[in-house]
């Protein structure tokens, strides 16, 4: 089933177009990565799509039925990359704000807290926050929302290995339950180690969009990692 | 239902919000500078308020008369006020970006749009947690009246809640171009430029067209500083507070035609142009109201109450034509003392100018001349006074001046007090108690359930 459809959304700044007819679609409980180098128009793509940023062409359709830009936030969140929401309140008070406007019980506010380990830091400011709790305060904001579609810019820049892996965990269990993510990630082993399916964007064009059984078949790759098939593709 | 949910839209609680908002301002610095920055400010401005008002009690205890003329509200209330308008055209924009501008630096601006509120909820209510910044910036400034109740001076209920009411909006009105400044800026320190400029540009347009007529007699109207003249003269005037609120909401509209990202600008600009109409459309309607109240004990804007209710009787029409300039000093005396009076005492009046003084001293000696026609009988007089005016008009509709009415003199309140020792308040007590509000303030909330503190779910 196919629960969003972009098709041939583009956006230019002046000359340069950022994204140029980019169409994809995603289904329910799916985990789609958008790769592509830095200034492939991956957030642009994302904003776009959220309808934070005007478009010059193109459409978005929630289960078959065009989505205008304005009724957007009623479908998807999007978790933009370098954000420090309301650095001078603390953690906990944000944290709290985000599930009291989503009517979220304090059970799901301390789950969030729970699967993203932020208990260390609830009563920090979010000034006072490292780079990499920042990044999990705004992932817990993004499970606190009921939005079936979440959108996030680089959700693992900032993190370790490990950490990776453990927010990768949150993230397939949170898909498990029916949630679609799509992802900006311009590390590709950190995107292949969670994504079900890629869109490999260059130059704001798609070059490939398949899983990776799919890009390898397309590529004639037939080992290929997701570095190897990108290279292949761009 | 195949569509995404309405209430992820719309729906939300605003109790959160409304809190999330007060907490912002609250979290900052500049709400706790503006506090301790107006305190000495106030202070000072009150305590030579009071050594003035003294100073003219003194020799008013032994007149009547004079004591008559001594009021707590031109004495008192108005300096001290002045001062927190001061504070809050150079301070408050500070406080009221806050509300916006830290979102927009941080990012977190585009989490806020996509929260399931209305762009026009969300204006208003950063709006109200404007409001009631302004209701915390003002403790000071109302110290002064428990102050001044307290050394035994007299505060009269309805003109001092006039003032409060002008002040207030005169501080929402502050608010809501700053709110707008932070809407249209990429940064703080340019809504901060963009606010002030419209603040301070008052000012410099008060100096610029003083004493000029014409199109500079408009334009001064449009000078934010002209929101408050009424209130200090304690007049509720009802045409004043629609444009005030008007405008206030003209730029509340803007604010939320240029709040979320994602729209064209194209579109931005029409919907600006429509929302600027609208505010012009209330400005107009607000210009042809007349309605006022006189709310002073003194009853300064008002004839006598004898006088008051004959002219209420008269329904003809009265127009009076006036040979002067507006900028004579002449014509500010008239409006003043009769022409103010007379449109809120009679039922049926309209006043026109004649010319400017350049246009009229040329050509005839009417200049100076005040034409009064009523019934179809006419007279003209020079004076400026109610005392020659008022007969004329009883004249001119056929009838006798009326007896005045006994008991309705104004006393006066006099005080002689010293209030220098309330300096302290204002220099060590309230500034102490600001700075203990602020460091509580800052302090990490209690985590209040086990479950967040120990990740259990």
């Amino acid at each position: 089933m196919e629960l969003l459809r972009v098709v041939d959304l583009a956006k230019h700044y002046g000359e340069e177009a950022a994204i140029a007819g980019v169409t994809f679609s995603a289904a329910p409980g799916e985990v789609l990565g958008i790769v592509g180098p830095n200034g492939a128009g991956k957030t642009t793509l994302l904003e776009a799509t959220a309808g934070l940023v005007g478009t010059d062409s193109g459409d978005v359709f929630w289960l078959g039925e065009a989505l205008p830009p304005s009724r957007r936030k009623a479908a998807m969140f999007y978790l933009p990359d370098g954000v420090k929401p309301y650095q001078e309140r603390f953690t906990i008070e944000v944290l709290t704000f985000f599930g009291s406007v989503y009517r979220r019980s304090a059970a799901d506010v301390a789950s969030a807290i729970a699967s993203l380990e932020l208990q260390p830091v609830l009563r920090k400011r979010v000034s006072a926050l490292s780079k990499g709790y920042n990044r999990r305060l705004l992932l817990a904001i993004g499970l606190l929302t009921p939005h079936r579609v979440l959108l996030m810019d680089e959700p693992f820049d900032g993190f370790d290995l490990r950490q990776t892996r453990n927010i990768v965990e949150v993230m397939r269990k949170a898909a498990g339950g029916g949630r679609t993510f799509i992802l900006a990630i311009h590390q590709l082993a950190d995107a292949e180690r969670v994504c079900d399916r890629f869109i490999l964007l260059a130059g704001g064009q798609v070059r490939g969009i398949g899983s990776l059984h799919e890009l390898r078949t397309q590529t004639g790759i037939p080992d290929g990692s997701l570095e190897e098939i990108f290279l292949a593709l761009t | 239902m195949r569509s995404p949910k309405t209430d992820l839209a719309y729906g939300a609680p605003l109790p959160p919000l409304l809190a999330k908002e007060l907490a912002e301002i609250l979290s900052g610095r500049a709400l706790w500078t503006m506090l301790l920055l107006i305190c000495p400010l106030i202070g000072f401005s009150f305590v030579e308020a009071v050594s003035l008002y003294s100073e003219a009690s003194a020799a008013a205890l032994q007149s009547p008369a004079a004591a008559a003329t001594l009021s707590p509200l031109d004495g008192i209330l108005v300096p001290t006020f002045g001062s927190f308008y001061v504070a809050v055209t150079l301070l408050f924009p500070f406080v009221a970006i806050r509300v916006l501008g830290q979102e927009k630096e941080s990012g977190a601006l585009r989490l806020l749009v996509q929260l399931p509120y209305r762009s026009s909820t969300l204006i208003l209510v950063k709006l109200a947690a404007i409001l009631a910044a302004w209701a915390a910036a003002s403790i000071p400034v109302l110290s002064t009246l428990v102050i001044w109740a307290l050394l035994g001076g007299h505060l009269g209920a309805s003109e001092t809640a006039n003032l409060l009411f002008g002040h207030s909006l005169y501080g929402l009105l502050v608010g809501a171009i700053s709110l707008f400044a932070a809407t249209i800026s990429d940064s703080s320190a340019t809504a901060a430029i963009v606010a002030l400029a419209t603040t301070i540009g008052s000012w410099v347009l008060d100096f610029t067209v003083a004493g000029r007529s014409g199109l500079s007699t408009w334009v001064a109207q449009l000078s934010l500083t002209q929101t408050l003249h009424s209130f200090e003269q304690g007049l509720l005037s009802l045409g004043l507070v629609v444009g005030i609120v008007g405008v206030i909401g003209g730029l509340a509209a803007l604010s939320t035609v240029w709040l979320p990202p994602g729209i064209p600008m194209r579109v931005k600009f029409a919907r600006s142009v429509a929302c600027a109409m609208l505010t012009i459309v209330a400005l107009g309607i607000a210009t042809q109201i007349r309605t006022s109240v006189d709310v002073t004990e003194d009853r300064r804007n008002s004839f006598a109450p004898s006088d008051q209710k004959l002219l209420a009787t008269l329904r003809l029409p009265l127009v009076i034509t006036v040979n002067l300039a507006p900028e004579d000093p002449r014509y500010i005396d008239l409006r003043r003392n009769v022409l103010g009076k007379l449109e809120r005492a009679m039922p049926n009046i309209s006043i026109a100018l004649a010319g400017s003084r350049q246009d009229q001293a040329g050509k005839s000696d009417a200049y100076g001349e005040i034409e009064y026609v009523y019934g179809g009988r006419s007279d003209v007089s020079r004076s400026t006074s109610p005392r020659e005016i008022l007969p004329l008009l009883y004249a001119l509709a056929g009838t006798q001046p009326p007896a005045p009415m006994p008991g309705a003199e104004y006393p006066g309140y006099p005080l002689v007090a010293n209030a220098d020792v309330t300096l302290i308040w204002f220099f060590c007590g309230l500034p102490l108690l600001i700075a203990l509000a602020w460091w509580r303030s800052h302090l990490p909330p209690a985590v209040k359930s086990p479950k967040l503190e120990g990740g259990q779910p």
